[in-house]
């Protein structure tokens, strides 16, 4: 396991399989595609930054890596990818064995590059608040001072623009300062970048040219038009926050028996087409800040009469839900004119109610966009997560703007797509595979938001048929993957990392145990659970439990060591050992079970899960669980219900709620005061352990987790029995140990389950 | 009558008066009155009469009437060269031979006199036709006539007359008379109107002209003054038309005295003799109005017992005592006998019409109307036609039954409201129930009267700030007017304000935030508007005085460097709406350009129309019709939730009024126009126009209907409205300068004797937030004697009338049609008197109906006026026919037939005179070149230097010796000089009388300004068209086609 984590370091790479099967045969009987989970921004130590612009393969672009086989003396590279021979320009003409540049220095396999000629002004980053104002006033209280912080923390460059919105669209002229002025749109109609340059005053004065795109300072709008609505912090700071300071909930009345009128849908058509006629093509962030659902225009989740439901899982399964449709629509076309302008949208839900997350995760999703869901303004979910995005410091995010994403490989690979927060870009190539999972037909995809944890997971498909000529010697076993990320640095410069691979490939029989070796079923069980999402969302009538279970069992079958038909003789390799643990868990976690969560909750989950590396798809996964007791040292502990203990305090950290649980002797203990008194300081301590570790879990996630403090027995502990393995439930066999706990589910425990595996994996 | 209130003036007039009334059955020589004559005549002539008299059945080539005129004039030479002859015949025949010169020339003193007046030129028509060798047109009568005295007679005749014209007998004749007499001699032929054709065959026109200046001279020293004032007094009196109330001073008495023996000269060919040798008719003589300013104020009761008075004329001063009907300023009859049946009617040619003004001003010396509180109960009502309770029902059978005036029906009267009755069976306490006894009172309204809670007094401001708005200075005028003039209105927990400024979007200002500033909410999408907020827009004006103020004082530097040059008036004032739609109320709107955007927005058809020339040409009227259907609907929809639009429109360009106004007409509201805006001198006149829109007595969320006896029924009301029901008219606002008019057509017949009654009935919410109901009542008498109605036609109503149906006419109707509608109803109306009442006088002669002999002069101001004239833009003429539209009896006269004085003599008043100068005739005649003369229309008051000023003069007015330099759009300031003070006291006298500020402007020999200024000189030919002297020819000529066809 660790060389898989030695190899991430060093370039961000996990892959399912770091021995590739070598033929599409053999591909399809590994059962787990072969894949990689990439995380292009991941901060690397030592990473050279070459202030040139990189060398490229004539013919397919690739760029010159430690891979490429140079011939010094005629000054020549061969391209690994297209084998095309190059020749060094001028410049590299000093090269030879012991003056090698940094890009073919065998560690640097990722490097970045940063053109020193890039002399165009630097475009500070551009943030657009959009901020709903339908809630009541304490949460509106709550979302101003949160607002208010942020503003604080933007960058001094940073241009900022605001829009409110209830049952109009309110976009602030934080420019005009005679008297605070807004114009207003209304809530039912989606709002063109053409309408916005007619209404908005862009052409004042001047006449709109009949051709040609007009958007942005370089086509031909005045830099006075635009710093009306967007303008640098430093400049408007005052009026941005007396306008802050006095939002007001919408005016609009609203009947008791009504929800609010909030046209989410149309403010957000109206903050991306008002960047769009601005900045077009510079980095720049919708923030979207949503208490409710949306009732009123495009992209409404649900009618305004309070005594319609919001859509229910159940009722997208039956297809009754007359909304969603037209707003998923809605926002896939509002999802594409952002990529197209290179913005992202983020999107802060706090409500006790849905949202619209389900519907707005196209936009959100496509655009690389931070999506935070807590229940309230106030919650320190929401708190803590917005300024995250605008701290700076160890654990900032790092957020970048603009980024593309190209892939070469070796012509024997094809890409079948990206899961992950990425859009197409529509470059179809010979790489391209027919098999299609999420954003695919393409070489290369749109990654408008990028941080340095965004983690994209491609599919990859082996092409190369088996077959004797196939199985003839290769002239080479290893398979080269390019990774090319050009994106805006948050210094505002453009920069490319490349990242190049080469795995070895196997072919034929009789190489499980080389294929064994390269699996790395962390990677493996964060692949499978993009996919199931995605395939849940996307295939109808899917059986995601039916479907993982199956490749479990098939895994099994072919890397297992057993004897037919003998489920007691049934072994896994280290290798693959807990992997059937993780697709026991994964079919429990949150990503399958979908009914026990909003359509919502559970797009939100995904979301997370799909921008997020494999160490964090592992514990939301499978949470990760340690016991805190006077007998030991802090200790893993098996996520099991057994784990409980009077005596024990129990951390679970299962990535979006991080539960400090307390047995009923601690809880006693501490009810009772003891961790006050000096001569208790030891239970002071083990008071305080897990607390520590927590806040360090909460200090380096993003977006931030929930904490819940419970104690066992009491209702909150349902957020850590939730999580454990059903081993001893309400009609099990064998009595619970004296102050553990039983779990009333009907779910099978582990054990269970594993016996099903053995008996089946040996048919 | 009410005589004796008069001053002691009236005496002599009452001497005369009486005949009036008699005057029908009296003279049996008169040939004008009697009844019994005329209607003998007829019989001939179907009562159609009006069909008859326009199809001339004249075989003259030319169809109508109105071109002929000009033809005449020049060309005429042809067709008169007789009449040059005939004419001189004819005038004899008039003066001497006719045994009706004779007549008349006893008549006047004793009794009838007045009602016809006799044109002097009557003679000359048809004589042409006649004399003429047989030139076709006339049939051959004038020709006997003309023969008799011709040759002789042409010369005297003609001068005699002269001044004669006062009242009555118009008849050239008079015309000679005394003054002229002398002067004339040398030109005796030419003279005379008609005469011109002693000689050659001058057209009769021609000469008339010409002779004009030669004429004027002499008369103007003696007679004209004389006349113009004193003279026709008098006779209007003996017509009895007249009120008695004006009595002309002491001095005017004489004056008027000798005119009239004039007159009676004028007929009587004696008088010719005596006269003299006129030679041409001298224009002072023919009827012109009668300054009124002078005369003190006349005290009017609306009736005595079962007697009705006619009302004074209604651009006179007069104090009103409501006896039983409304006053005259609130509903005005244009006759003042009703007919008893459609056939007379349609016979006397006459509109039957009621001018509605229901919250005209009344004079400070008036009683304010009542109010009359019913309780729960409501106002007493007819149950059948749900007439409400007025002086005319009548109660029976001891008070507990009433019959209603207008339906006939007997009903019950409610137990709480029963009465005895006295022994002149008039309820008992009549006299202390305003209901019962004064012709207008107001109830207060129940529930019924509800479909909600009165609404609030709202005004809403919309102002332009596009480019031009700001740069012409029209945003800054506007927000300071608005700023002024909050403070002038009524300020009640009911009263609300807000404000909206607009150039591409619509900018909206929420005033409710206590703390601080405004905020400014835009509406960009002009073609599908809304309101930003649904509360907070429009608030009480105690709670956002201050911070509507300081916005108003920002907006203009704030939309300084505005480069938007769209206005999207549509959208904005449907913004507008949105925002008032919960409430009602009223928009008010300063627009500066064309509306170029969004909803409604126009296109510059103007343009258009002057480049594609071919189609302009072939229906120029279209440009005067709304440009589509869009803004009338929007209207009709802002009238169904009461509001109201008013448009300033401050523009130095082309605005389309023609489409524009659609929507303040349908709503109830007006429109205003400073064209070209001056920042400099317009803005106060802005002001006091928006002030006065803001407090004058005004009503919300009206409804009126006006009901009348049974044989007559409404036909038709216009003004400006929003109707959806047959019966009633909407108005979101009704106020103190509206006029509606009503148009009434028989369904049945009235019994000779018996009155028909007219009950306005509007129900409104008062600026304090009260329901009430003004009802108006007027019950007039009927009769079947043709006679009465000229005798009681109402000359001012019935100008009105014409006035409105020109102006409706212009948007449908090529404009030289409409003229020729205009002169034709003229014609005809006195064709009909000159046939019925007037047939026995010698058709030689134009005979003027009294009370109508100034109908020729206004008929003739009124095809020269803006509206009707070829050269005028589309947008004066747009905006004259909206503002005509509404406009009142009372300045629909001053409109078309401005008042023109002269100013540079001011001082030489003597003290105690009135503020004004009497007026002067509107010919370039009486302006002297070293003189400095005011016109003004109630809209405008363009100040005329003459060429030849005293530089003194000019100091003392403009504070400058020179006008070099002094603009055009002037702003009147008062310097420290008596006559400077005058002249301001003047202005704001006219301001007073007309509730208008005035757009002055100074028009200056020899400049365009100047040649505008001529262009009100109505009594001038000019190119195209006719002299006043000549447009009388051109109508006698036509009477006497249509007296002959038949």
């Amino acid at each position: 396991m660790s060389e898989f984590l030695d190899l991430e370091v060093q370039d961000g790479v996990r892959m399912t399989w770091n021995v590739l099967p070598g033929t599409k045969q053999d591909a399809a009987a590994c059962v787990i595609p072969a894949a990689a989970i990439y995380t292009p921004l991941k901060p690397i130590p030592d990473i050279p930054l070459l202030p040139y612009t990189p060398l490229r393969c004539r013919i397919c672009r690739a760029v010159l890596s430690p891979f490429s086989v140079v011939d010094y003396t005629a000054k020549i590279w061969a391209c690994p990818f297209c084998f095309q021979r190059n020749h060094f320009p001028q410049h590299y003409f000093s090269i030879s064995e012991e003056n090698l540049p940094a890009e073919l220095f065998p560690q640097y396999s990722t490097i970045e590059y940063a053109s020193v000629a890039d002399t165009n002004p630097i475009m500070p980053p551009v943030f657009m608040f959009v901020v709903d104002t339908c809630m009541i006033e304490e949460e509106i209280g709550y979302l101003k001072s949160a607002l208010a912080q942020a503003v604080e923390l933007l960058p001094e460059k940073a241009l900022v623009g605001l829009i409110t919105f209830g049952t109009f669209v309110q976009v602030h002229e934080l420019g005009f300062g005679i008297l605070p002025k807004l114009y207003v749109f209304k809530g039912t109609k989606e709002v063109t970048k053409e309408q916005i340059l007619d209404q908005m005053g862009f052409f004042s004065g001047k006449k709109k040219p009949t051709v040609g795109v007009i958007a942005g300072s370089r086509d031909g709008l005045s830099a006075e038009s635009i710093s009306r609505f967007l303008l640098p912090v430093s400049e408007c700071e005052f009026v941005l926050n007396s306008v802050i300071e006095e939002l007001q909930k919408d005016p609009w009345p609203v009947p008791a028996d009504l929800r609010s009128s909030r046209c989410t849908g149309a403010a957000l058509s109206v903050a991306a087409a008002i960047l769009g006629v601005c900045v077009p093509g510079s980095g720049a962030r919708i923030m979207a800040f949503v208490g409710g659902p949306s009732t009123e225009g495009p992209g409404a989740i649900v009618s305004k009469t309070l005594t319609d439901p919001i859509r229910s899982h159940k009722d997208l399964d039956k297809g009754s839900v007359p909304f969603f449709d037209k707003a998923v629509k809605f926002y896939e076309g509002l999802s594409k004119q952002l990529v197209h302008q290179g913005h992202v949208l983020d999107l802060f839900a706090c409500a006790l109610d849905q949202v619209g997350v389900a519907e707005m995760k196209v936009a959100i999703e496509r655009t690389g966009g931070i999506v935070v869901l807590a229940e309230s303004f106030g919650h320190a979910v929401f708190k803590d997560s917005l300024l995250r995005i605008f701290q700076s410091g160890e654990h900032d995010l790092g957020l970048c703007f603009n980024g593309i994403f190209e892939v070469n490989c070796s012509k024997d690979l094809k890409i079948q797509g990206i899961l992950g927060p990425c859009a197409s870009l529509e470059k179809k190539g010979p790489l391209c595979s027919d098999t299609v999972v999420g954003q695919g037909s393409t070489t290369a995809w749109k990654m408008c938001g990028l941080d340095r944890k965004t983690s994209l997971c491609l599919v990859f498909d082996i092409a190369r048929q088996g077959g004797p000529e196939a199985l003839g010697p290769p002239a080479s076993n290893q398979f080269y993957f390019q990774f090319l990320t050009y994106y805006q640095h948050h210094d505002g410069r453009m920069r490319l990392r490349v990242t190049t691979l080469s795995r070895r490939w196997v072919a034929g029989p009789g190489n499980v145990e080389e294929l064994t070796a390269g699996f790395d079923q962390e990677a493996a069980a964060a692949v499978m659970a993009r996919l199931v999402s995605f395939k849940m969302e996307n295939e109808d009538d899917f059986d995601p439990i039916r479907w993982l279970d199956r490749s479990l069992i098939r895994l099994c079958s072919k890397f297992g060591d057993y004897q037919k038909e003998n489920p007691s003789s049934f072994t896994l390799s280290p290798r693959l050992s807990i992997f059937p643990q993780f697709i026991f868990n994964l079919r429990r976690s949150q990503f399958v079970q979908v009914f026990n969560n909003s359509p919502d909750e559970t797009a939100y989950f995904r979301m997370v899960l799909d921008r997020e590396n494999v160490a964090s798809a592992v514990v939301m996964i499978q949470p990760s669980l340690i016991a805190y007791s006077f007998q030991s040292a802090a200790e893993p502990v098996l996520l099991d219900v057994t784990a409980i203990a009077v005596d024990r305090i129990l951390l679970l950290d299962s990535y979006f709620t991080v539960v400090v649980f307390h047995g009923t002797s601690i809880a006693q203990w501490r009810n009772a005061g003891y961790h006050n008194q000096p001569e208790h300081a030891a239970f002071a301590q083990l008071l305080k352990a897990p607390r520590d570790d927590a806040d360090v879990i909460i200090k380096e996630r993003f977006p931030v987790p929930r904490l819940v403090i419970c104690d066992q027995y009491g209702s909150q502990a349902r957020f850590l029995l939730a999580k454990l393995n059903p081993s001893v439930t309400y009609n099990s066999s064998n009595p619970p140990t004296p102050g553990g706990d039983v779990i009333f589910t009907d779910d099978v425990s582990f054990e269970v389950f594993m016996d099903h595996l053995r008996r089946l994996a040996v048919q | 009558m009410a005589p004796p209130s008069g001053p002691p003036g009236v005496t002599p007039s009452m001497i005369r008066a009486p005949p009036s009334q008699l005057g029908q059955t009296p003279l049996p020589g008169s040939p004008l009155s009697n009844a019994p004559p005329y209607i003998a005549p007829p019989p001939g002539r179907p009562m159609g009469a009006p069909a008859p008299y326009m199809a001339n059945p004249n075989p003259n080539p030319n169809p109508n009437p109105v071109s002929q005129p000009p033809q005449a004039g020049p060309p005429a030479a042809a067709a008169q060269p007789n009449p040059v002859m005939g004419l001189a015949a004819s005038l004899q025949n008039s003066m001497i031979g006719t045994p009706a010169s004779q007549s008349f020339a006893s008549r006047p003193f004793p009794s009838t006199a007045q009602r016809p007046v006799s044109v002097p030129f009557s003679g000359s028509l048809n004589q042409n036709p006649l004399g003429s060798k047989g030139s076709g047109p006339f049939p051959g009568q004038p020709a006997s006539q003309p023969y008799p005295g011709p040759p002789a007679l042409a010369s005297q005749p003609v001068r005699g007359p002269p001044q004669l014209f006062p009242g009555q007998i118009v008849g050239q004749p008079p015309m000679g008379q005394p003054p002229m007499g002398q002067p004339p001699m040398g030109q005796p032929p030419m003279g005379q109107l008609h005469m011109g054709q002693p000689q050659m065959g001058l057209g009769p026109m021609g000469p008339p002209s010409m002779a004009a200046p030669p004429m004027g001279a002499p008369p103007m020293g003696s007679a004209a003054a004389p006349f113009s004032g004193s003279a026709w007094q008098g006779q209007q009196r003996q017509g009895g038309m007249l009120a008695p109330v004006r009595m002309a001073p002491a001095g005017m008495g004489q004056q008027s005295m000798v005119s009239t023996p004039g007159a009676v000269m004028g007929y009587s060919p004696h008088a010719g003799a005596q006269v003299g040798t006129p030679s041409k008719i001298d224009p002072n003589q023919i009827p012109r109005p009668v300054p009124s300013s002078n005369s003190s104020v006349v005290y009017f009761e609306t009736r005595q017992g079962s007697v009705v008075s006619p009302p004074p004329p209604a651009t006179s001063d007069f104090i009103v005592r409501d006896t039983g009907n409304c006053s005259p300023r609130l509903m005005r009859c244009t006759m003042n006998q009703i007919p008893c049946n459609g056939e007379i009617l349609t016979q006397s040619c006459m509109p039957l019409a009621l001018m509605v003004q229901p919250f005209a001003l009344p004079h400070p010396s008036e009683e304010p109307i009542q109010l009359v509180d019913f309780g729960e109960m409501g106002p007493v009502r007819c149950v059948r036609c749900k007439a409400y309770i007025n002086p005319f029902m009548r109660f029976i059978d001891q008070g507990r039954r009433f019959v209603c005036n207008l339906c006939g029906f007997c009903n019950d009267t409610p137990r709480d409201y029963i009465c005895n009755l006295g022994p002149d069976m008039r309820r008992r306490d009549a006299d202390e129930r305003p209901e019962l006894c004064r012709g207008t009172v107001e109830f207060v309204a129940t529930k019924e009267f509800m479909v909600r809670e009165p609404m609030p007094a709202v005004y809403f401001f919309l102002v332009d700030v596009s480019m031009n708005a700001v740069g012409t200075g029209a945003t800054a005028a506007a927000c300071s007017a608005i700023s002024q003039a909050i403070s002038d209105i009524p300020e009640g927990p009911q009263t609300m304000v807000g404000i909206a400024t607009f150039d591409s979007t619509i900018h909206f200002y929420n005033l409710k935030r206590s703390q601080q500033q405004p905020v400014m909410l835009i509406v960009p999408d002009v073609e599908d508007v809304y309101t930003p907020l649904q509360t907070d827009l429009i608030v009480p004006l105690g709670e956002c005085r201050e911070a509507l103020e300081q916005l108003l004082e920002s907006i203009p530097s704030m939309y300084q460097t505005n480069k938007i040059a769209d206005s999207a008036f549509g959208a904005a004032i449907k913004a507008g709406f949105l925002a008032l739609k919960p409430t009602g109320g009223k928009l008010l709107v300063f627009q500066s350009v064309l509306p170029s955007l969004g909803i409604g927005s126009l296109s510059s058809r103007e343009a258009e129309g002057r480049t594609n020339v071919s189609n302009a040409d072939k229906e120029p009227h279209k440009l005067l019709q709304p440009a589509d259907k869009t803004l009338k609907t929007m209207a009709v929809e802002f009238a169904e939730y009461q509001v109201c639009i008013d448009v300033f429109l401050m523009t130095q360009t082309y605005v389309d009024i023609a489409s524009i106004s659609v929507v303040p007409s349908t709503t109830g509201g007006q429109i205003y126009y400073y064209y070209p805006f001056s920042a400099v001198s317009d803005p106060a006149k802005l002001y006091n126009d928006l002030r006065w829109n803001l407090s004058r007595p005004q009503g919300f969320e009206a409804v009126m209907r006006v009901r009348c006896s049974q044989g007559l029924q409404v036909q038709e009301y216009s003004g400006n409205f929003c109707k959806r029901v047959p019966t009633d008219i909407d108005l979101p606002a009704i106020d103190s300068d509206k006029t509606i008019m009503v148009t009434f057509k028989h369904d049945d017949k009235f019994q000779e004797g018996a009155e028909c009654g007219f009950q306005c009935a509007i129900l409104y919410t008062t600026v304090h937030g009260q329901r009430r109901i003004r009802v108006m009542n007027l019950s007039l008498p009927c009769t079947t004697v043709l006679g009465n109605l000229f005798r009681s036609a109402d000359l001012d109503s019935q100008f009105s009338c014409f006035l409105k149906k020109a102006a409706n006419g212009i948007p449908t109707t090529p404009l030289t049609q409409v003229r020729e509608q205009i002169v034709n109803h003229c014609i005809n109306i006195l064709g009909s008197y000159r046939k019925f009442c007037a047939s026995i006088s010698s058709s030689g002669q134009l005979i003027l109906p009294e009370a109508l002999k100034l109908l020729p002069l206004y008929t003739l101001a009124l095809i020269k006026s803006v509206g009707l004239r070829n050269d005028g833009r589309l947008d004066d003429r747009s905006y004259w026919a909206s503002h005509v539209a509404s406009i009142s009896a009372s300045l629909a006269v001053p409109l078309v037939y401005p008042r023109l004085i002269s100013i540079h003599d001011l001082t030489s008043m003597e003290e105690g005179d009135s503020v004004l100068p009497a007026p002067v005739a509107l010919s370039s005649e009486y302006l002297s070149d070293e003189g400095v003369f005011l016109l003004e229309n109630g809209e405008d008051a363009l100040i005329y230097v003459g060429g030849m000023v005293n530089p003194e003069i000019l100091q003392k007015l403009f504070g400058s010796p020179s006008l070099e330099g002094v603009p055009s759009q002037l702003v009147l300031q008062q310097f420290d000089n008596d006559l400077s003070k005058k002249f301001n006291e003047v202005i704001n006298e006219i301001r007073r009388q007309r509730c208008s500020y005035l757009r002055l402007r100074l028009c200056k020999k020899g400049e365009p300004s100047g040649m505008c200024f001529h262009s009100y000189m109505v009594e001038d030919k000019a190119p195209g068209s006719l002299s006043y002297v000549e447009f009388l020819v051109h109508v006698h000529r036509q009477i006497q086609i249509q007296t002959k066809s038949n």
